[in-house]
């Protein structure tokens, strides 16, 4: 440890550019990977919602809206269909309401018309079944969230595309000023270097100083980097509170299990601290070999 | 055992260093070198030590044939020898302690051997006073045993030196042969030079080189200008 920090001490403005590069790469990959885990999980939270509500007028019977069930049913493109009956209706219009007593009283369960929420099995069938319902007797209104989800899916599509690109781009950048910098320290230990081998040195011996100095910054960055977005999220936390109220839970998948992203989640922090450990680690280790291996020609 | 077969070392802009030289030295012997500057002593130290490859002829070091394709034992080698360089290779932003321990270190010594180990190489070469000054603070001599001090530890069994009194003053190389004389019987010792009065008084094995050739082999010699 004490030669790390000498080496520091020696090329203070290169080791300072080594961890800020580290700093700013697993920064910007972290808030990727918080932002995308984010937007997939919404994603998968809005195909979970009702993709088309059939609202019906007040005066529809009951076995009119059940015969337009079935149909929709054997249409075979439906993957399930929810009644909601008038009072049912009201149930969740009192609960929405609860602290508006006023829009309570101009309300009663005759007021409210009954609705079908029907998932379907995929997103395409969705204007199909629309226009189909449109038509259907009793109906008064159609609404189905086709155009969320396709900005959503888009916005999703963009983001991680744009992301692969930029974290390459990032990497590649990480990679050639951390190895630059490697090589200029080398270039201040030549002598030691050069004497270290004619003495019978092993590689491994005189890569140690510089992997535990790679390893010192990738871990100090991934920390540092982690934090940041931690106090950066929970500054923004009663923003999100109040942006996302109705929604209580959103999750991602995640190497076989559901991984709670919202609210804020212990185990889905650890696991991003673990991936931006890992990842920084590796991307300054390899940096490090890359530069060593190149200078020393092993 | 060190042996040289038909070596010849050119280098790249054509100098011929070394021509066809031959001989064997066995374990536990004190070798001179001698011949004038550009005869190839160094040469022969720094083929030794692998520093490069002859460009013919085979060299072979305790039975180990180190100019082979097969041989990828360079740092086991290495380990085996101490050099002591013409040019010290002293580290000057480390203290005498840390300069010996260096030595120690690339074998994996731990803390306690490498203070035990180097303490006693500094008694040997009389520097124990001295064992946390800087190089800046140190004569060339006491320079120069440091050097000694940091080839000799960690039980190498071969010992080179190239011009190991070059640039002192009488007393101090007498200082500095008598240290070699210690490590005489122990160790095999090979000592490249042109002082004549430290071979005259040494009689030892003497190897004769001109012009990359070696033209006299003389076991208990002289070196005659």
């Amino acid at each position: 440890m004490n030669e790390v920090l000498t080496s520091i001490r020696r090329a203070p403005y290169q080791s300072l550019a080594a961890f800020m590069i580290l700093f700013f790469t697993l920064f910007l990959s972290t808030i990727m990977f918080v932002s995308l885990s984010f937007f997939y999980s919404l994603l998968g939270y809005v195909e979970t919602r009702p993709q088309v509500i059939v609202y019906f007028q007040t005066a529809t019977e009951k076995n009119t809206i059940f015969k337009v069930r079935d149909k929709l049913m054997n249409s075979g493109k439906v993957e399930s269909i929810k009644y909601v009956s008038k009072d049912e209706a009201y149930l969740i219009y009192k609960e929405l309401n609860k602290d508006t007593p006023l829009l309570l009283e101009m309300v009663s369960s005759e007021n409210l018309p009954a609705s079908l929420e029907v998932f379907a099995k995929k997103p395409v069938y969705l204007s199909e079944l629309a226009e189909f319902l449109k038509k259907e007797p009793g109906v008064d209104e159609v609404n189905f969230q086709k155009d969320i989800l396709d900005r959503l899916l888009t916005l999703t599509n963009i983001l991680r595309k744009s992301t692969i690109a930029f974290f390459l781009f990032l990497i590649f950048v990480s990679i050639l000023v951390l190895a630059t910098t490697t090589l200029f320290k080398i270039a201040l230990k030549k002598d030691e270097i050069e004497l270290l081998r004619l003495l019978g040195a092993s590689k491994f011996y005189i890569q140690k100083p510089f992997l535990m100095e790679a390893t010192l910054f990738g871990a100090a960055a991934s920390f540092c980097s982690f934090f940041l977005i931690l106090t950066l999220v929970l500054t923004l936390k009663p923003f999100l509170e109040s942006y996302l109220k109705d929604i209580p839970r959103l999750t991602v998948s995640f190497l076989f299990t559901n991984l709670t992203v919202w609210p804020i989640n212990l185990i889905f922090l650890a696991i991003t601290l673990g991936l931006s450990l890992l990842f920084g680690l590796t991307l300054a280790i390899f940096s490090t070999l890359l530069a060593t291996q190149k200078y020393l020609k092993m | 055992m060190i042996k040289f077969e038909n070596v010849s070392k050119k280098f790249p802009l054509g100098t011929l260093a070394l021509s066809e030289v031959s001989f064997e030295i066995e374990d536990k012997d004190f070798v001179f070198f001698v011949g004038p500057s550009g005869a190839g002593k160094t040469t022969i130290l720094k083929l030794i030590l692998h520093e490069f490859k002859p460009s013919n002829g085979t060299i072979l070091i305790n039975d180990f044939d180190v100019t082979s394709r097969e041989f990828y034992q360079l740092e086991m080698l290495r380990r085996n020898i101490g050099m002591i360089f013409q040019d010290f290779k002293i580290l000057f932003d480390k203290n005498v302690f840390e300069n010996i321990a260096l030595s120690l270190k690339v074998l994996s010594a731990n803390d306690d051997q490498i203070t035990k180990i180097v303490n006693q190489a500094l008694e040997l070469v009389g520097l124990t006073k001295k064992k946390l000054s800087f190089p800046v603070q140190l004569s060339a001599g006491e320079i120069q045993r440091v050097a000694i001090a940091r080839a000799i530890v960690g039980d190498r069994e071969i010992i080179l030196a190239d011009e190991p009194t070059g640039n002192l003053d009488p007393k101090t190389t007498w200082e500095i042969m008598k240290i070699f004389k210690k490590l005489e019987g122990k160790k095999t010792i090979l000592i490249a030079t042109h002082n004549i009065d430290i071979v005259n008084s040494f009689q030892k094995r003497v190897l004769v080189l001109k012009q990359g050739k070696l033209t006299k082999d003389q076991r208990k010699g002289g070196y005659e200008v």
